[in-house]
Formats: C-alpha cells, sequence, structure tokens
C-alpha cells in the first residue's frame, strides 16, 4: 500500500494477496467439505437402505463412502480452523498496514494545524473506523465466495440429476448471492450512514456537556444539554433499529427463497399420477440422488445466511474508509531546503499568526548571526509565543525570511529545522523512558551525555532520587512531572541536539531562582547556542547581555 | 416445592458470582419479560426443527424405496422450515430489543450519574475517556445481551429436545449423542478457559498500542521538528508487528476450542451416519443380518445429527462476547459505584446558631468533610460577609476545592454546619442558590459554540451595550475587534489561538454578565505566566466589587486586594493579614 494513495478495499484485499489466498482457499475447502459431507452421508444412508431393500446389502461397497465421509469431517474441522487462523493473521497486518497509513497522513500533515482534529475524533477514527474495514474480508467478502462455491458446487449435482433444475437454482441463486443482500443493504444504509455520522456528533456533545458542566449546573441549565443528548441517543437508537430490522427481514427472506426452492426442486422432479393419487419421481431421476441434493440444498441455506449482513457490513466499511481518506493529505506537502549550516537569519516585515483566528504579532525586522542573542520582549497578547513558534516553522508567517541571506521558506522546512531546537510554551514529554525521551535529541548519546545535560538543567538529582534513574517511564503526558520539570526534561534534549539556534519561550516559569541560574550557567558555558531567541517576562542572567525587542 | 424453591435460592445465595456476572445479570433481569418471550420462541424453533427433520425424513425414505413421495409430508417438511424460519425472526427481534433497552437505558442512567458527581467525575477518568465508556463500552455489551444470553437457553434445550425425540428411535443414536456431548462441553471449557485468560492480557495489549499511537500523535509537532517522525512510525511498525504475533498466539489457542469442538460434533455426525449406513446394510459386527433402525429413522437421526451440535459450536464462537462484556462492565461498574453525595442523614438535634452567622453571607461553623476514613476538609469555622471578598490558599490537597465543591452543591456528605444568610445550607433551594453563583475554574469551562453562545449561557440575553461594558471592563474587546468573525467566533475544542489569559478573560465577562452575587473561583490563575496573571488579577479586582468572593490561590499568585486571607491547613483555617 503506497504511502499517499487513497484507501480501497479492493486495495486493501491486494494489499498482501498472497496472504490472503491461503485462508481463501482453506475456507473454500471447509466451506465445500461442508456441504458435501450432508450430501455424501445422505446419500450413502439413502443407497444402503436401497441395497437392503432390493437385496444386494453384501456386494455394496460400504467402505469407500464411509471413508469419505469421515474424510470430509475431519477436513471440514481443519479446513475451518486454518481458516480462521490465516484469515486473523491477514487482517492484523492489514491493521498494522492501516495504522501506519493513518501516522503517515498524520505526519505529512501541515504543523500548524495538525490539532485541528481533536483527540476524540483520532480515537474514533483509529479504533471504530479501522474496526469496521478490517472486517470487511471477513464478513462480506469470504462469506460471499463460499455461499457462490456453495451454489456452484450444487449446481454440478443438479446438472447431473436433471438439467431443467438449473433454471429454478439460478433465480434462487441470484435472489440469495445478490438481490437479498443488495435490498438489505439499500434498506439500512441510510441508517448505517446517519448512524455512523450520529456516533460522532454524539461524542463531541458529550465532551461539550461535560466540559461546562458546572457553569451549565449554576445555570440552571444542564437538563436541556442532557435532553439533547438524549434526543441524538434515540435517533441513533432508531438508526440501530432499522438495520437490526433489515438484517433480520432479509434473513426471513432467506428462508422464504430456500423454502420455495425446494419447493419446485419436487415440482419439477416429480409427477402426479391421477390413478394411484401419490408424486412420483420422473423417469430417470434416482431417489438416493434427489435425498443428497436436498441435503446439500440445506447445508447451502446455512452458508447463505450471514449474506443479508455484509452489505450492510459493507456500508460501515465504506463509511469508515471514507472518514479515514479524509486524513489523507496531498503528497510531498512539506517543504526541505538542505542547508549545510545556519550562521546567519534575517526576517523582514515578519508576522506570525494563528490560521484559524488570524492572531499573531505585530510585523518586525530583524536580523541576527552567530554569537547574537536576542529577547523577545512585550506586554501579554502581543504575539511573543507566535512569533517564536513561527521562526521555528510551526506556525504560519508573512514576510520575508532570509537564511545565510538566501530567501528561505521558513515554515514547516524540514532542512531549516535541522539546525534549530525550539521550546515551546507547554512542551511534549512522551510516554516512554526518561532516557528513551532524552534521546530523541540525539540517538546516539550516551548515559555519560545524558547524566551532564540532566545535571546541566538542574534534573540529575531528581533523576536520581528515582529508583529506575534513566529508565524510568514517564507516565501519559508527562502527567507525574510538575511543570517545570517538564520544560527541563525538554529542555535537557533539546541540548542533546546542540544545534545552532535555539528558541526558548518562557523557559523559567514556575522555576527558583538557584535553578535559573544554574540553567543560564550551562546555557552560557558547556551547552552554549551560536544564537539564541528567548521569550520571557523576567530578568535572567541569560537576558544580560541580550539584544531586545520589544513588541 | 416451595421448600425447594427456597434451598435453591439459599445455593445461589451462597455461591461466590464475580460482580461483573452480577451486574450483567441484574442488567438482563429487567428485561426478563422480553427473555422469556424469546425463550418461547426457541422452544418453538426447536419443535419445528424436530418436526422438519421427522417430515423429511419420510420424504426421503419414500423416495429412495418406492420412487415416490407424499405429498403431506412434503408440506410439512416445508411449512416447520417456514415456522423455524419464522421463529427465529422472532426471536432475533426480541433480543435485539431486550439488548437495545438493556444498553439505552444503562446510558441513561450513566449519563446522569456522572452529571449529578459533577466535579467528582474526575476522580474516576477524564471526559474523553469517559465518553469511551460511555458509548463504546455500552455498545460492547451488545453481543452478549442479543447472542450469547439467549445462546445460552438455546444450548440447553435444543440438545433436550433432540434427546427426547432420538429415544424412540434409536438407543445407540441417543448414546453417542450423550456421550459426545459433555465431552464437547468439557472441552469447551478446558481450551476456552486459557484462551479466555490470554485474551484478557490481549485487551490490555490492544489499549496500550492505541494509546502509543496517541502519545506519538499529540506530540507530532515536536517529532516533526527534531526530525525523528521515520523513528516512531518504526516504533508503530515494531509494536503492530509484536501485537500480530501474540494476537495470532492468543487466536491460535482460542480457534483450536471452537475447532476441537467442530472435530467431535464432525466425527460424532460421521460416526451416527456410518453406524446408520452399517445398520441398514445389516452388517453390523453385534447385529449382522438385522437392520436396526428403518430408512426413516435413519433419515430421521441424520437430519438431527448436525442440528445437536450446532447451538454449542454457536456458542462457542460467542464466548468472546461475554468475555467482551465483562471487561466492559468492569469500567462501566467503576462509575455507577463512585457513589453521590449522600444526604445528610444524621438529624440535627441541637441547632446551634452562633452570633454572627445572622450577620454574614456565608458562616461555616465546625464545617468539614469526612470521606470513607479520608479528611478531605478540617474542620473550619468563620464567616464572609456580604461584599467581603476573602483569598484562601493552603498547600495542595489540603480541601480548598472541596470547599468550594461543598458552595456548589455537588457534596452534600459535610459534616458541621453552612450557613448562607443565616439559613442552613441543606435547607436552601439549590437551583436559586446556584443561581447567585458564578465559577470560575482553573481552566475556563466552554460549550462547542460561537464565543457569544458561551458569554450568554443560560441567562436572558442582555442589551448588546451590557455586553460591550462587559467586554470591556473585563478587557475583551481588543482581541475580540481583531477576530476576523468577533463574537460568533466559534470556540472549539482546543480554543482558537486565543491565550489562556484571554480565555480567562472571557469568563470574567460572563461572570459579569451572569449578575451572580456570589463569585467562586478555583486558581484562576494557575496556568498563566506572572505577568499575565498579575494583569488578569488587575481586571478581577476591578470588576469584582461589591460582590462576595472566594478565591483560591496559590502563594505565587497572591491576592493583594483582598479583604481577607485565610489559609487553609490539616488542622485547619488561619486568618492571615493580607
Amino acid at each position: 500500500m503506497n504511502k499517499s494513495s487513497k484507501l480501497s478495499l479492493r486495495g486493501l484485499l491486494l494489499a498482501n494477496p498472497w496472504g490472503f489466498i491461503i485462508p481463501v482457499l482453506t475456507g473454500v475447502a471447509a466451506s465445500v467439505a461442508g456441504v458435501a459431507l450432508l450430501g455424501v452421508s445422505g446419500w450413502f444412508i439413502s443407497a444402503a437402505g436401497l441395497a437392503t431393500a432390493m437385496g444386494s446389502a453384501l456386494v455394496f461397497n460400504y467402505l469407500t463412502p464411509g471413508a469419505i465421509v469421515r474424510g470430509l469431517a475431519i477436513l471440514r474441522t481443519a479446513g475451518r480452523y486454518g481458516e480462521q487462523v490465516t484469515a486473523h493473521n491477514h487482517l492484523l497486518g492489514l491493521l498494522r498496514i492501516l495504522r501506519l497509513w493513518v501516522w503517515d497522513q498524520r505526519v505529512a500533515k501541515q504543523t500548524a494545524s495538525v490539532h485541528t482534529q481533536s483527540r476524540g475524533d483520532l480515537l474514533q477514527r483509529l479504533v471504530s473506523d479501522l474496526d469496521q474495514i478490517i472486517r470487511w474480508p471477513l464478513v462480506v467478502f469470504l462469506p460471499w465466495l463460499y455461499a457462490l462455491l456453495g451454489y456452484l458446487g450444487v449446481s454440478l449435482l443438479v446438472y447431473c440429476i436433471s438439467p431443467s433444475l438449473l433454471w429454478p437454482l439460478a433465480v434462487c441463486a441470484i435472489w440469495h448471492l445478490v438481490l437479498l443482500p443488495y435490498l438489505c443493504g439499500r434498506m439500512a444504509s441510510h441508517a448505517v450512514h446517519v448512524g455512523q455520522i450520529l456516533g460522532v456528533h454524539r461524542r463531541s456533545r458529550f465532551v461539550s456537556l461535560f466540559s461546562a458542566l458546572v457553569t451549565l449546573t449554576i445555570r440552571g441549565h444542564w437538563q436541556d444539554y442532557a435532553a439533547r443528548l438524549e434526543q441524538l441517543d434515540e435517533r441513533q437508537r432508531r438508526m440501530e433499529f432499522a438495520i437490526q430490522q433489515a438484517v433480520s427481514l432479509g434473513r426471513l427472506l432467506g428462508y422464504l427463497v430456500t423454502i420455495v426452492l425446494l419447493a419446485s426442486v419436487f415440482w419439477l422432479l416429480g409427477d402426479f399420477s391421477l390413478q394411484s393419487g401419490v408424486w412420483h419421481l420422473k423417469q430417470g431421476v434416482q431417489g438416493t440422488w434427489v435425498v443428497g441434493l436436498i441435503l446439500a440444498l440445506l447445508a447451502v441455506n446455512e452458508l447463505v445466511l450471514p449474506l443479508v449482513q455484509s452489505f450492510v457490513a459493507q456500508g460501515q466499511s465504506q463509511v469508515g474508509l471514507r472518514r479515514l481518506n479524509q486524513l489523507q493529505q496531498p503528497a510531498s506537502a512539506r517543504v526541505s531546503h538542505a542547508m549545510a549550516s545556519l550562521t546567519q537569519l534575517s526576517l523582514t516585515e515578519w508576522r506570525g499568526f494563528h490560521i484559524e483566528s488570524g492572531l499573531g504579532n505585530q510585523p518586525i525586522d530583524f536580523q541576527m548571526q552567530s554569537g547574537d542573542r536576542l529577547w523577545l520582549r512585550g506586554a501579554s497578547g502581543t504575539g511573543k509565543s507566535t512569533l517564536l513558534a513561527s521562526i521555528a516553522g510551526d506556525c504560519m508567517a508573512s514576510g520575508k525570511a532570509y537564511v545565510n541571506q538566501q530567501a528561505c521558506e521558513l515554515y514547516d522546512n524540514t532542512g531549516f529545522q535541522q539546525h534549530i531546537s525550539y521550546l515551546p510554551q507547554s512542551p511534549y514529554v512522551f510516554q516512554q523512558s526518561i532516557a528513551a525521551n532524552l534521546r530523541l535529541g540525539n540517538p546516539q548519546a550516551s548515559d555519560e551525555d545524558m547524566w551532564a545535560v540532566l545535571d546541566a538543567v538542574a534534573l540529575s538529582d531528581w533523576v536520581r532520587g528515582l529508583e529506575n534513574g534513566l529508565g524510568t517511564l514517564l507516565s501519559s503526558q508527562g502527567r507525574d512531572l510538575s511543570g517545570g520539570q517538564r520544560k527541563r526534561l525538554v529542555l535537557a534534549r533539546l541540548l542533546l541536539r546542540s544545534a545552532p539556534l535555539l528558541l526558548l519561550d518562557e523557559p523559567f516559569d514556575g522555576l527558583d531562582k538557584a535553578t535559573i541560574e544554574r540553567i543560564c550557567h550551562a546555557l552560557d558555558n558547556d551547552y552554549k547556542p551560536e544564537m539564541l531567541i528567548l521569550v520571557s517576562h523576567i530578568d535572567s542572567p541569560l537576558s544580560a547581555g541580550a539584544r531586545v525587542i520589544e513588541l | 416445592m416451595a421448600g425447594s424453591n427456597e434451598v435453591s435460592r439459599a445455593k445461589k445465595a451462597t455461591r461466590v458470582k464475580p460482580p461483573e456476572a452480577m451486574f450483567l445479570g441484574d442488567l438482563a433481569n429487567q428485561q426478563a419479560k422480553r427473555y422469556r418471550l424469546a425463550q418461547g420462541f426457541g422452544a418453538l424453533f426447536a419443535v419445528a426443527l424436530v418436526l422438519q427433520a421427522w417430515a423429511f425424513a419420510n420424504v426421503f425414505s419414500d423416495m429412495v424405496l418406492s420412487q415416490e413421495f407424499s405429498i403431506f409430508f412434503l408440506m410439512l417438511a416445508l411449512f416447520a422450515l417456514l415456522l423455524r424460519a419464522l421463529a427465529n425472526y422472532g426471536r432475533e427481534r426480541v433480543c435485539a430489543s431486550a439488548s437495545r433497552h438493556i444498553r439505552y437505558g444503562l446510558r441513561h442512567k450513566l449519563i446522569s450519574h456522572l452529571t449529578q458527581l459533577g466535579p467528582a467525575r474526575l476522580r474516576i477518568e477524564e471526559d474523553a475517556a469517559l465518553s469511551t465508556r460511555v458509548y463504546e463500552q455500552v455498545d460492547a455489551l451488545d453481543d452478549y445481551y442479543s447472542r450469547y444470553k439467549p445462546q445460552v437457553f438455546m444450548v440447553t434445550l435444543i440438545p433436550c429436545v433432540i434427546l427426547l425425540s432420538v429415544i424412540p428411535v434409536s438407543w445407540v443414536a441417543f448414546w453417542v449423542f450423550m456421550i459426545t456431548a459433555p465431552l464437547v462441553i468439557v472441552f469447551m471449557i478446558f481450551v476456552g478457559h486459557k484462551a479466555a485468560q490470554a485474551n484478557r492480557r490481549q485487551f490490555n495489549v490492544l489499549a496500550m498500542l492505541s494509546n502509543q499511537f496517541m502519545d506519538l500523535s499529540q506530540g507530532l509537532a515536536e517529532l516533526k521538528r527534531l526530525d525523528r517522525t521515520g523513528e516512531a512510525r518504526e516504533r508503530l511498525s515494531y509494536s503492530a508487528q509484536v501485537y500480530q504475533k501474540t494476537t495470532m498466539g492468543v487466536l491460535l489457542l482460542a480457534f483450536l476450542s471452537t475447532a476441537t469442538l467442530e472435530l467431535f460434533a464432525s466425527l460424532a455426525i460421521a460416526m451416527i451416519a456410518l453406524y446408520l449406513g452399517l445398520g441398514l446394510l445389516e452388517i453390523l459386527p453385534w447385529q449382522v443380518g438385522v437392520a436396526p433402525v428403518t430408512l426413516t429413522q435413519a433419515m430421521f437421526l441424520l437430519l438431527l445429527a448436525p442440528e445437536f451440535y450446532l447451538p454449542l459450536r454457536q456458542l462457542g464462537n460467542d464466548y468472546h462476547a461475554k468475555q467482551k462484556a465483562e471487561a466492559a462492565a468492569t469500567d462501566l461498574m467503576s462509575i455507577l459505584n463512585t457513589p453521590l453525595s449522600v444526604q445528610k442523614a444524621q438529624v440535627v438535634t441541637t441547632e446551634y446558631t452562633p452570633s454572627s452567622v445572622q450577620l454574614s453571607y456565608l458562616s461555616f461553623y465546625q464545617l468539614a468533610w469526612h470521606e470513607t476514613g479520608r479528611q478531605r476538609l478540617a474542620p473550619i469555622t468563620a464567616d464572609i460577609q456580604q461584599g467581603e471578598r476573602v483569598w484562601l490558599s493552603g498547600v495542595s490537597g489540603v480541601g480548598k476545592s472541596s470547599l468550594l465543591h461543598l458552595l456548589l452543591g455537588f457534596e452534600e456528605g459535610y459534616q458541621g454546619q453552612l450557613f448562607v444568610k443565616g439559613k442552613p445550607f441543606d435547607q436552601l433551594d439549590l437551583s436559586i442558590w446556584r443561581s447567585k453563583l458564578a465559577w470560575l475554574p482553573q481552566t475556563p469551562e466552554w460549550v462547542n459554540g460561537s464565543i457569544r453562545r458561551n458569554l450568554l449561557l443560560g441567562i436572558t440575553p442582555p442589551s448588546d451595550s451590557a455586553i460591550q461594558a462587559a467586554l470591556r471592563d473585563s478587557q475583551c474587546e481588543a482581541f475580540i475587534k481583531a477576530l476576523p468573525k468577533g463574537l460568533d467566533t466559534p470556540l472549539t475544542e482546543l480554543g482558537s489561538g486565543l491565550s489562556g489569559g484571554q480565555m480567562q478573560r472571557l469568563s470574567i465577562a460572563r461572570a459579569m454578565l451572569s449578575k451572580a452575587e456570589v463569585w467562586l473561583l478555583d486558581e484562576p490563575c494557575s496556568g498563566l505566566d506572572t505577568e499575565t496573571a498579575d494583569a488578569v488579577l488587575e481586571t478581577l479586582e476591578k470588576v469584582s466589587q461589591g460582590k462576595t468572593l472566594l478565591m483560591v490561590s496559590h502563594d505565587t499568585h497572591p491576592i493583594h486586594w483582598a479583604d481577607k486571607h485565610w489559609v487553609l491547613e490539616h488542622g485547619g483555617l488561619h486568618e492571615q493579614v493580607v
């Protein structure tokens, strides 16, 4: 599956054709064996009964059919087992491919709009949509294939008994395999689509209600909100009812088709004689074979019944697929200008801004080169952080940027980002060990390097105090760390990178004076960056010799 | 009869059921009527099954032996097939409806329980995770209630009916069924038990996998800057591969249990077919020359044989539904088992009202809050006058927020007394009291919608000039003007580029518009940098004049303009000079 290609059910089926063929073959063997088991044993018993009645029991070869019956029984079991195991192995492989596909789309997404998607929405896509899609071969494709093969097998038998039966068989096959699933799918498709949309809608309303619960309660208003949630739930329930109704009805109709088929088989094979008042089988039709046929038809009926669900599942898979495809990004959205080094940066008429709100800083001009240190100051709301983020390439900007005196696009430019380290206001700590978090800055960092940098940001004592030291696993989003610890840990990660340009957004918030001084000392000596841009509202040794830009 | 009933009830009581099973069972009992109806349909189905087999057996044997068939038996067979279809249809609908009733009722209960818990719900989980429980986890019960639960009845009913109908036909077949059925069950339990354990571990691994994806996805901007997205992809790929491998290990075992079932069923069917065939040929080793069954009877047995094992095999397939439901039940129970605040049971015999209470707006007298042995709030005694502004500080966990939650009326299990304008708190009309409150928590509370909608949440819309005045006083005017859509800008879940300080200012504007008398603030500045926090506090000082205000704030953000400074400690309350 190509990184940037659109997802399609066909594409998924062909993603790993060999992995798919094995479960199909074993499943086919199991299904055919299942149908044949009933047919052959029916014929065997009938033939045995007939042989005794005709007095030819002693010459009847009973060993071969007996062995065939046992063989088919074992083949059916083994086939079913093999099918389930290999099919699930294939599905898990698909799951991996799909997950990575989602990841690639996320990576390809522009940095500034990465978070436009809520956590809940992403989780929903990741869990339930993927689930709907990977179920497709198991719920839709394979049962349909087995039913089709079941019908083909029976039609061979029918051809041997009386070719005239092929017509009713074909008509019923079309009903069972195509028309009924299609009709049920049609009946349910509206409900499936609406249900999926309602699901998302319901969740966002739930989060909305609960995120403002106290305010809504105080204002005597939450009942209204809760009532609307109930309404959505009620609609969802109606959709669920409609889907279930369609499936149950389809199954009932499937039975009816089988009954009609059985009746027509007897009608076409039988002759009514007025003299005796009984139905005879037509000339040349063997009673034993008819018994086998009827039993095989009953077995096919069992194969056909799950099919009515298949078009409903098909609808669900398609909705899931469409939702996942919404994540799809145009290929090569990122720019990358490889550059040897970063020694000079100048910005003219530069204004960073957020796409959604358009909020940002006043346009500014400045120039800096190796050895320079810049301190951005300004009242709250003047867009210091936005400006810094836009320099880091995280945020949209207008104006011109020159790197080493060459015009350069900063936004989402990997080549440029290799030369910078950016500490945002709320930095991210991964749910990995401390060492793994630090090594994101430099995969080659040794334990000594890590201890040294932890010492520089005044975290080494804390880490030494932990039971597992560097190997300590941090909890989700660094929730067990204080804000100051989180910031310092991420700063340590950045310092390991030793990029020429360091961008710091309020690095000293929530830190005491001694710690601030220690960090400043490190940034002035061992970990001194060539260029530094600092956003801070407090004085520090770091800002002492810096050029000030007032926003 | 009555005696035996009692005995069985006593037995039931002593048998220890896991709480999940009890929970699921209780929910199912709510729909006992529907399930009884489903059992009725099930019985009809079983009868139709036997009827169909008998009728077809007659048709078949006539056809084989004399090339003719009786139209009566044919009609009967087709009628039985129709009956079976109808019974199945009815059963499916009834069970699905029972499942829907249970699930939607449960969801309703969960949501209203969570709303009543108020801020206490966050002790269970954050909201996004709660929404997963309320929606996905409740729906995870569907298979259990619509398929597994009714199937348990069918598993006992159908084999019994078939056994009964086989007795008059053939003892040998009866014994083949009798002997193989328990073997099948024993094997299923044996293998299924191991699979169940592995399955449970598997659930955890899957959750971890999603978690890892969400973690990496949330830190994606950082990974992109560090140019480490490739490594993250490899990590995801690797853990997915490990997951595939371990899952296959589990599935091999799980499918082995179904395969065992299938094998037994298939072999039993084959055995019966062989016995019947040889019997009909009169060459059974122990009965040479005698046919133990007629052809009709043989056909009858052959048709019933697969049906005997079918319900068991289906139950085996649906077994994971039970495990899924039990895993979900654990999560759902943890919500429902979080107690709502208990109404104060104790009758206050000595209605002691200190003299100061009459004069104060809010009075606490020996107000404390113990919950399950844990002290959430030490006994405090203090008064707040009308229009007084109080700064409450103290180390975290000492009960500052708990005091605010008490005042919001979400917790009623407190000890001691709490008076509002001289009236005991538990005698107040809670909705009237709450309408006088304004609430400003650490992270402002927003609903999905425009800024205007959020400002006017639940109040009669004031005039435009009043809105403008409130925005001006809370210093929101400038940044709202800068927004392209102004007041109609939607506040999405993640904010629209507004800073923390701006968001907090909006909630000040909202508090002003509500004309609340009492403002309760829970660390409104904790997420802000010092400079922004100072500016927000300055605004608060101006707009809250004349309001009765209780504000929790750390010493790092001192409230210099407060009339009183209370310091809450584990021993109680101390007043300090501001």
